[in-house]
């Protein structure tokens, strides 16, 4: 511990406490809220803040189910395809919407997880994932008069140009919805008008009838309208869902959660009272009962909490409940091997060693347990995060990492600040590190040739 | 290594006394377990839960009837803090949720602050679940087993006996949080969530850490004292490593104990099972594991010196 190190653990100080700070407020200092580096005309950039979890920010979350067994028979697009394709189209849908960092991921190849912060209404998310959105154009059925008929293959709306939302009616108020067949089912569509004029139609949206329209003449283009007896709205949701594309197969909602923001702030409050009063707590506990070595364990742990929480920044580490509550918890674990080092310490220091042979036998000797017990968490945080889902993978994710990081600072940053202390002439009593003062006639003795 | 002998305390003559008082702790939990006290949560059993604030806070069988009066006849309805009434039903839909709103506005018109808050899991989700948290308990023992076969493996065959000792404690710690949230489940319906889980197999963790370090020690005084027995070893070792395994301990219990009272209600049975469990960690660590070693060691000893007639005529 000389040369470099001391430098380099000011400097990993720094930097955290860098990115600690909260960076939307004050541009600082680089004019750029994170990082952001040029190389020729390469740009790197990444936005440094802390992600609250749903259950923090409030927000709708659904975890959709592929209903794959509801396929056509004899279509057999493999799962994560159509997977790959369902999220594609949600978001679009989610796009259109204008939602602020939604999440869509694939859940196992049958299951997506949808998380849409800010969106309170359940319903309206349930429309945006499962409104399969699939547009059908039947024709008159002759063998059962009344009845309307699939085309062979089926006209769907798979291949429509963008549609858009324009008035009918007297007074223009009438909203309906244009929409134009490309290629090749543009001249499909005007076969079909040359072969059915003057008889209804039928328009489907996930299989009900939204329309029957009549066709009066023989169509020269590929285009045609919707009158669905829409309201302005609908009209423009109907619009939005069709431009998205229709989903590849039907989804059903096998979880939802609904977090009101005041219940999720409420919730990030009262996990920061938690989180100080530990803290607190943990500090109190140091300094009174290991004196010096408690007081430097402290400063170690603050460094700890603010190097945890730049980790948790930069990675990023979405913050949920549950996340919160494994990083408290590692504020007390990360004290542990602090503990195993000082009550080495006591004991090398008993056994009449100078302090500084003592702090490093002490560090020595304490290792290989602090090694095997974080060891032990880092192990378990793993295997949670690996089959855990939703707050478990947050738990197991802030633990791991919070772990991993007072491993750092109990090993190199409270040495550090061991063999500073120990360098202090003023600090070298022997009652600063909980053990009592040896007598006078002793020290020549006890100190090492 | 008998420098204060003064310290030593008599940890392992006095076993089965620690034995016993593990088993006291255990024996009940264990009867709750078996009488299905264990609650699974909605996550695990699938259903709804809505958290719902209120203000005035509306009666409990007002609240109730509105439900039945949807169909959810079997609803569970549990006051929590800050005026928000939890409630557990079946599984909803979207618009049934919407519903319920419409209902509680209508019934008590201005009470209900917010939107309720809800979490809806689908029963054939929740199998899923149930088999992810299965799987995870699973792999998370293998793994932990593992860990210990490699933290032992210098202490040769004895390494096998440390494991065992390793795993019992474990065992221990786990069964005595199993057990309270049995009898919790079953006089006051508390619930188990993956976040419970999450809690139990955090605690394994914890309690092979805290094993760890007290064998570490008894394998440095072993070598450091070559043909000392081994019960005064473990005593010594005991003795030495007690004060840091209370002391880790009561710091992560601090940690814990501030989470258990200002946390908030959705963590706070997630903070309980962690104290009890670090508890039993700290109790099994100093009182348990050692002993089980120097229990097998005594039986092996009295094995070893037991009459052999058979060999006195050859």
């Amino acid at each position: 511990m000389s040369g470099l190190g001391p430098w380099l653990i000011a400097l990993i100080a720094v930097v955290a406490v860098w990115v600690d700070i909260p960076k939307h407020q004050f541009d600082f200092p680089f004019g750029c809220p994170g990082i952001c580096l040029r190389v020729g005309d390469r740009y790197y950039f990444q936005e440094i803040k802390t992600h609250l979890g749903l259950d923090l920010q409030g927000g709708t979350q659904l975890i959709l189910r592929l209903k794959n067994e509801s396929l056509p028979p004899g279509v057999d697009t493999p799962l994560p395809t159509l997977n790959d394709q369902a999220r594609k189209v949600i978001d679009r849908r989610i796009n259109a919407l204008g939602v602020a960092e939604p999440v869509i991921q694939s859940l196992g190849d049958d299951k997506i997880l949808l998380e849409l912060p800010g969106v309170a209404d359940i319903q309206q998310a349930q429309e945006i994932a499962t409104r399969q959105a699939f547009l059908e154009f039947k024709v008159p059925d002759e063998a059962n008069p009344g009845q309307f008929k699939s085309l062979d293959p089926p006209l769907t709306g798979a291949n429509l140009k963008p549609t858009f939302v324009t008035f009918q009616g007297q007074a223009q108020s009438i909203p309906v919805v244009n929409f134009e067949f490309a290629p090749p089912d543009d001249q499909r569509w005007v076969d079909l008008s040359k072969q059915y004029v003057g008889k209804p139609t039928q328009i489907l949206l996930d299989g009900k009838e939204i329309s029957s329209p009549n066709i009066r003449e023989v169509f020269s283009s590929g285009k045609g309208v919707i009158e669905g007896g829409f309201t302005t709205q609908s009209a423009k949701e109907l619009s939005l869902l069709l431009n998205s594309g229709a989903l590849p197969v039907p989804l059903e909602i096998v979880q939802s959660t609904r977090v009101e923001p005041t219940l999720g702030a409420d919730s990030v409050q009262r996990s920061l009272v938690a989180g100080a009063v530990g803290l607190l707590l943990v500090a109190l506990f140091m300094v009174v009962y290991y004196r010096l070595p408690g007081l430097l364990a402290v400063f170690a742990l603050l460094y700890y909490t603010a190097l945890a929480y730049a980790v948790f920044r930069l990675v990023p580490v979405t913050l949920t409940l549950a996340g919160i509550a494994g990083f408290i918890l590692s504020i007390g674990m990360a004290v542990d091997a602090n503990v195993l080092t000082f009550e080495r310490l006591k004991e090398e220091l008993r056994t009449g060693k100078s302090l500084r042979a003592a702090v490093d036998e002490g560090r020595r000797r304490a290792f290989p347990s602090i090694w095997y017990s974080n060891l032990a968490t880092i192990l378990t945080a793993s295997i949670l995060f690996y089959f855990g889902t939703g707050t478990v993978k947050g738990f197991a994710l802030t633990l791991g990492l919070g772990v991993a990081v007072s491993f750092f600072t109990a090993a190199v940053v409270t040495q550090l600040f061991l063999h500073l202390a120990v360098d202090v002439p003023r600090l070298r009593r022997r009652w600063l590190y909980g053990v009592e003062e040896r007598a006078e006639a002793m020290r020549p003795a006890a100190q090492p040739a | 290594m008998a420098s204060e002998p003064s310290a030593l305390f008599r940890l392992v003559e006095r076993k089965w006394l620690y034995f016993l008082l593990s088993g006291l702790f255990i024996l009940p939990g264990a009867a709750f377990l078996l009488l299905g006290g264990l609650k699974p949560g909605i996550e695990f059993r699938g259903g709804t839960l809505l958290d719902a604030r209120f203000e005035p806070v509306p009666e409990v069988a007002d609240v109730r009837e509105v439900l039945a009066s949807l169909g959810h006849a079997e609803a569970v309805v549990q006051g929590a803090e800050g005026g928000r009434l939890l409630i557990r039903t079946t599984e909803m839909q979207p618009a049934d949720i919407a519903a319920v709103e419409r209902a509680f506005d209508e019934r008590f018109p201005g009470a209900l602050r917010e939107a309720p808050s809800s979490s809806v899991v689908s029963p054939s989700f929740s199998a899923e679940l149930v088999t992810n948290a299965v799987r995870s308990v699973v792999f998370a023992s293998i793994l932990i087993v593992l860990l210990i076969a490699f933290a032992f493996r210098t202490f040769g065959w004895a390494a096998f006996r440390y494991g065992l000792a390793a795993i019992v404690a474990l065992l221990h710690d786990a069964f005595i949080v199993l057990g309270l949230f049995a009898i919790l489940g079953y006089f006051f319906g508390v619930e188990v969530d993956s976040l419970f889980v999450t809690a139990v197999l955090t605690i394994i963790g914890f309690s092979v850490h805290d094993t760890i370090v007290v064998f570490d020690r008894i394998r440095e005084n072993l070598r450091l004292n070559p043909g000392e027995a081994l019960n005064p070893v473990i005593n010594f070792s005991l003795t030495q490593t007690a004060a840091r395994s209370v002391i880790t301990s009561l710091t992560v219990l601090l940690t814990l104990l501030a989470l258990y009272l200002f946390g908030g209600y959705s963590i706070r049975n997630f903070a309980l099972a962690l104290i009890v469990g670090i508890v039993a960690g700290t109790y099994s660590s100093i009182f348990n594991a050692a002993q089980v070693i120097s229990l097998w060691q005594e039986l092996e000893d009295r094995w070893r010196r037991r009459p052999r007639p058979q060999a006195a005529p050859a």
